[in-house]
């Protein structure tokens, strides 16, 4: 754990030179500073032309008609001005994504970010022995690949073999044979949430136990003396320590449970329902499925525009931290 | 009630709350494995009892006749040996690259230092998928589209962020003091590179390399939005194979399996260094 452990360390030791030595140290600085953009030059240049360039193109994408034709021909596509933002943005379809996705998103982050929570805090209450096993258990989970993983619940939710809906069955008066769990837009999310906060739950539950070896045990200990109640060390000790680390992992799942594609994607062997779109997902299908790569372009440009918010609460979040090293 | 665990508070705790909380663990624990068990023991079962409206917990007839059938198919070797070209291919070239950006944010302190961490940091946040439109175009005006060097071109970019961001912090744990010691003794700087950092720093290759052979190896849509079914990984495959025969259970699942050892195994290896990595320094921030 050298990142969490270490104490802050100070940049560099800030000379003070002799002003005779200014004009060395500075030539010194400058030679160092040379050196160093030319070991950053190599991954500037690669992420200049294969990330920075490309979002660039996808802008001036947006801003075209870039069809089937012009993709075959080569030709430059049409000027299409605001078209594409303006049949997005008034386009109720769409506007049902974007609502699907957040909605998604805030319901699966709380739920994982909670659960995460209590089996951090449960996993310092168990046995050694129980705390292993927990930790085995969602080491297997993380390391599972999201196909794969969604392939498994696949399969445990499939209508005809699931053994859930065999399971369920059993309940007395209940008859789930056959049951398809994709009609119902309702339970088929509920499907894809259980998946994303299930396969979500060991990175959340594991970095928070490492966080929370972070919180003196001496300040829970002196407070529990002091009468107070779990929940009010939790609230007063714990979560303020922890706050940091809390944003981060929150922040995190925002992001990848926002662009949330592959459980969808192999849920709904590839072809999601229309009430199974996310931003993702749709602005592939029409990129790629519907050959509209322009509409595309614009879709993901929009949610790019969507991100940035929780975005820059995470790049300022890790700068302080860049800031400490 | 005498506990000595690391850092575990035991005052104020009483018996019924710790069984409570060792019982409700065990539930948890098992909750979680029961999806892998169940791929796990679809596997091993013969198509008769795959399709059986009543589930076995056991495979009755245990086989291997699903791993055979899925090893057999014309497209898996292919696809195995195209993912790891695709992915050393990959791997290697971040690694390179990768460790000279984060040797200069993390050993010098120089005017656009803050800039470039801001970019390596920003970049990262870029969702990848949506980039895939203009890339599609790029690879294909360069004729790179399916052909496996144009995948890993892709999934270099896709490593590099997080290449620099871990290997950036496994350097500024190496004692800056060992540096100033050895060009006291009068090392150069490209002496205290080879001599101290490089070597120092092994153990941090290693468990990023690791880490970007998961990435690249579990990427999918990339690839099979830029390549013909015959340039695939086994990640695809594992879709192509899906949609092909939707309902063989059991060859798709030990599929899965087959595709998901080389990721567990490595993931088990360095997966401590997975979560400080993600979230290095955090608690102090």
């Amino acid at each position: 754990m050298y990142a969490v452990d270490t104490p802050p360390r100070t940049s560099d030791p800030a000379p003070q030179p002799a002003p005779k030595k200014v004009n060395r140290v500075r030539r010194r600085s400058q030679r160092e500073a040379r050196t160093a953009w030319l070991l950053s030059l190599p991954t500037l240049l690669i992420l200049a032309g294969l990330l920075a360039y490309p979002l660039y193109r996808m802008i001036l994408l947006s801003f075209q008609n870039m069809r089937l034709r012009e993709l075959i021909t080569g030709l430059t596509p049409p000027w299409a001005g605001f078209d594409q933002y303006t049949k997005a943005l008034t386009d109720s379809v769409f506007w049902g994504v974007v609502a699907r996705t957040a909605v998604f998103t805030v319901v699966s982050v709380t739920i994982s970010v909670l659960l995460g929570l209590g089996v951090a805090l449960l996993m310092r209450r168990v046995h050694s022995k129980v705390r292993l096993f927990m930790m085995i258990a969602m080491m297997f989970v993380w390391a599972l690949p999201a196909l794969v993983a969604a392939q498994a619940f696949r399969w445990i939710t499939d209508s005809d073999f699931g053994i859930l809906n065999y399971l369920i069955d059993k309940i007395p008066g209940v008859d789930f044979a056959n049951h398809s769990w994709f009609v119902n837009p309702w339970e088929g999310w509920a499907v894809i949430t259980t998946l994303v906060v299930w396969a979500g739950i060991p990175f959340l539950a594991i970095s928070l136990s490492a966080g929370l070896t972070q919180v003196p045990k001496e300040l829970l200990e002196a407070a529990t003396v002091d009468g107070a109640s779990a929940w009010q060390s939790l609230r007063s000790i714990t979560l303020p320590i922890l706050k940091p680390l809390l944003t981060i992992v929150t922040t995190l799942s925002v992001i990848w449970n926002f662009g949330l594609f592959t459980q969808n994607w192999a849920l709904r062997d590839g072809h999601p329902e229309p009430v199974y779109q996310t931003l993702a997902t749709y602005s592939y299908t029409q990129a790629f499925g519907q050959s509209r790569y322009s509409y595309g372009s614009a879709i993901s440009v929009i949610t790019v525009l969507l991100m940035l918010g929780v975005m820059a609460f995470y790049i300022r979040q890790m700068f302080k931290i860049g800031e400490v090293d | 009630m005498a506990r000595h665990d690391e850092g575990v508070v035991t005052v104020g705790r009483s018996r019924t709350g710790t069984i409570a909380a060792n019982t409700v663990g065990i539930i948890f624990g098992l909750l979680m494995l029961f999806p892998v068990y169940w791929v796990l023991n679809t596997a091993f079962k013969p198509e008769s009892e795959v399709k059986s409206f009543t589930p076995t917990f056991l495979p009755i007839h245990p086989t291997l006749d699903n791993f055979k059938s899925a090893l057999g198919e014309e497209l898996f070797l292919p696809a195995m040996v195209n993912g790891l070209i695709i992915t050393a291919m990959a791997v290697a070239a971040a690694l390179v690259v990768g460790f000279l950006a984060a040797l200069a944010i993390a050993r010098f302190a120089f005017y656009g230092r803050k800039a470039i961490i801001l970019v390596v940091l920003a970049v990262q946040l870029v969702p990848f998928l949506a980039l895939l439109i203009p890339l599609f175009l790029m690879l294909q005006r360069a004729e790179l589209t399916n052909t496996l060097p144009g995948v890993a071109l892709v999934y270099l970019v896709l490593l590099l962020p997080y290449t620099v961001w871990t290997l950036r912090g496994f350097i500024s744990g190496i004692p800056r003091e060992l540096d100033e010691a050895a060009m006291i003794d009068g090392c150069t700087r490209a002496q205290v590179f080879w001599r101290i950092i490089l070597p120092l720093t092994g153990p941090g290759l290693v468990a990023t390399s690791v880490y970007g052979f998961i990435q690249a190896w579990n990427e999918f849509i990339i690839i099979n939005t830029l390549n013909s079914p015959e340039k695939q990984n086994l990640m695809a495959w594992l879709l192509y194979n899906q949609t092909e025969r939707g309902t063989a259970w059991g060859p798709l699942m030990a599929g899965a399996i087959i595709t998901s050892i080389p990721v567990v195994i490595f993931f088990l290896l360095i997966q401590r260094n997975i979560a400080t990595g993600l979230t290095a320094g955090a608690v102090k921030g």
